[in-house]
């Protein structure tokens, strides 16, 4: 069985799509969104196999629920859109799958055997999410989970990551967030810019070091501007003070 | 003249021209040379007279000069008192004749006291015919210079009134075809068009009779905004019945996320209002309000009459303003047309309240 979500923010397009695609045997259309947030909430609840994403919705439109998916989780997405040029041009050149409103039912199955034959690979799925978030200001804005509900803060208010398992510990002045995902997706996702490894499971914002103090074995601590220290492993310290001009 | 007329069909280059010769600057260089000959006529037929010195044709012609300079500059002070009976030429001939008595008693009074008085200075003595000759004399000047000038007046400012009225009926053209091409555009613009026809697709598999519909009030609305229509102002009635047309495709879309209200005054149906004006705004409602937020959002479209002005409110809930709000196209082009059709007496107002926002659009009477 395929594991479906459905997102538009019209209630006829959720109702056509919804119809067409119960009419196959091997789909099953777990949950219907009205926004992207709810979009993305029920992504991470219900891990669908395949996502059917409408660009134009409010709140967070579909490349940016997308931009905010882990690569390699990510289920298999296929945008929906009335018209963007842009975006249209990028799926092309990515070979991302997307529909165009309005199409027919033939046009829904040929999309529907594609992506058939693409759920098993893991580098096409990837590779919707990575053309998301060269389409949206991805690395500005992070979804965090809050309660229950989904919420978006600014990447420079977070302070640093921190890797745990299949998780990362976002910290921020004074929050900390638990996200789902790996800490090098999480990075590809902010960018390298501002964000920088300091060992194996942690990355920290440039903007928030304050000092460093050197321990034995060319290891040293880094002093945050929150007053918190964090170790610094010989394996980075080079590209770290590359990057911060010493 | 030549100048202007050559001008006049690029208005830019008009305006260029205009600020280097104004028909009033024109008419001003004209009077002037008008005295110069008269000076100059004056003092040569008195140059072989050996009794009259060289200042008295100057003092005789420079007086007369100088008192008709005064009528004159008053004139000009006063022309847009008459400038609108232009088109009725009798009546403002008429206008001016009126003054025509003052203008003699005063010409004559004022051009012998200054004559008297600068020879008195000289300790000589004015020397001139019988004032009852004189009086005829001059008065019979006056009234054929009068004349003449007043027609040369009245063709200057004729001239400038259909200048001006031509460049206010530019403006009002292209600010409608401005207005018609973004609601063209508005209306074919690939998002609200692709949208509209995915909804009837959708709604053809549950519901023909409504997906009918909504295809035939797609089909009004396109053909509402390719009539084309030269008429700058429409009554209120049928702008708000392609209101009507484009809201109904909306809500077609969002029937679960919008209710739409009416609140118009049946006194303000056949007010006239500017071709196209409110559907941009509306459109912004839409935009704002139904299409970036979640849940719930409530569009209200009302009309009703403050005092003798007409104000229309189109408001949504569900978004406010931001700090930075600027004007977009559409609003901007609102704008423009309303300070083109209402010169500066009609008013278009976005007010942020705690529920959402509404574009307020107080238009008076009648079009400046």
């Amino acid at each position: 069985m395929m594991r479906v979500l459905i997102a538009d923010d019209e209630s006829p397009a959720r109702d056509k799509l919804h119809r067409w695609l119960s009419e196959q045997g091997d789909v099953e259309v777990v949950s219907r969104a009205e926004d992207g947030l709810q979009a993305a909430a029920a992504i991470e609840r219900l891990r669908p196999d395949v996502a059917f994403l409408d660009i134009q919705m409010p709140g967070l439109n579909g490349l940016e629920v997308a931009a905010q998916l882990e690569q390699d989780t990510a289920p298999l997405i296929v945008f929906v859109t009335a018209f963007d040029e842009h975006a249209v041009k990028a799926f092309d050149l990515n070979a991302v799958d997307y529909l165009l409103k309005p199409y027919d039912k033939d046009r829904l199955l040929r999309s529907l055997t594609r992506v058939r034959d693409r759920l098993g690979n893991a580098d096409l799925r990837a590779s919707a999410v990575t053309t998301a978030r060269g389409q949206t200001n991805s690395s500005e804005r992070l979804l965090v989970p809050e309660g229950e509900r989904l919420q978006l803060i600014d990447s420079s208010s977070i302070d640093w990551l921190e890797a745990d398992d299949n998780y990362v510990h976002v910290h921020t002045a004074n929050r900390v967030y638990m996200l789902r995902r790996t800490l090098q997706d999480l990075l590809a996702q902010l960018g390298e810019q501002r964000f920088v490894r300091i060992h194996k499971s942690a990355a920290v914002s440039i903007s928030a070091i304050s000092s460093f103090t050197p321990l034995f074995k060319g290891d040293y601590e880094v002093l945050l501007r929150s007053g918190r220290t964090l170790r610094l492993s010989r394996r980075y310290k080079d590209a770290l003070f590359a990057r911060m001009g010493r | 003249m030549a100048v202007a007329t050559t001008a006049i069909p690029a208005t830019d280059t008009h305006r260029s021209v205009a600020a280097v010769a104004s028909p009033q600057r024109v008419l001003y260089v004209i009077w002037a040379l008008f005295w110069l000959i008269m000076v100059m006529v004056a003092v040569t037929e008195e140059w072989k007279d050996a009794s009259i010195r060289w200042w008295e044709p100057l003092l005789w012609e420079g007086s007369s000069c100088f008192v008709a300079s005064v009528w004159m500059l008053l004139q000009r002070r006063t022309k847009q008192r008459y400038s609108q009976y232009l088109d009725q030429p009798l009546r403002w001939f008429g206008a001016h004749v009126r003054w025509l008595p003052l203008i003699i008693v005063t010409f004559i009074g004022s051009i012998y006291a200054i004559r008297h008085g600068v020879y008195a200075l000289t300790a000589e003595r004015y020397e001139h015919w019988p004032w009852l000759y004189v009086f005829i004399y001059e008065a019979f000047k006056v009234v054929l210079f009068t004349g003449l000038w007043l027609g040369i007046i009245f063709g200057f400012d004729s001239f400038d009134q259909w200048q001006a009225q031509r460049r206010h009926l530019l403006e009002l053209q292209k600010t409608l075809a401005e207005a018609q091409l973004s609601q063209l555009k508005a209306q074919l613009r690939p998002h609200f068009f692709f949208n509209a026809l995915n909804t009837i697709s959708a709604l053809m598999h549950v519901d023909v009779e409504r997906a009918d519909r909504l295809l035939a009030r797609l089909g009004d609305l396109l053909r509402a905004s390719l009539q084309s229509n030269d008429q700058e102002l429409t009554s209120l009635r049928e702008e708000l019945r392609t209101l009507e047309l484009f809201a109904q495709v909306m809500q077609e879309r969002f029937a679960d996320r919008v209710s739409l209200t009416w609140n118009i005054d049946p006194r303000t149906l056949d007010r006239k209002i500017p071709v196209m004006l409110l559907q941009p705004l509306l459109e912004n409602a839409f935009k704002h309000g139904v299409e970036r937020s979640v849940g719930h959002v409530g569009i209200t479209v009302g009309a009703s009459l403050e005092g003798k002005d007409l104000v229309v409110a189109i408001g949504n809930t569900g978004s406010t303003l931001a700090a930075d709000y600027r004007d977009g196209v559409g609003l901007g082009n609102c704008r423009e047309r309303l300070n083109v059709i209402y010169g500066g007496a009609a008013k278009l107002e976005m007010i942020s309240h705690p529920k959402g926002v509404t574009a307020n659009v107080t238009l008076p009477e009648s079009a400046a």
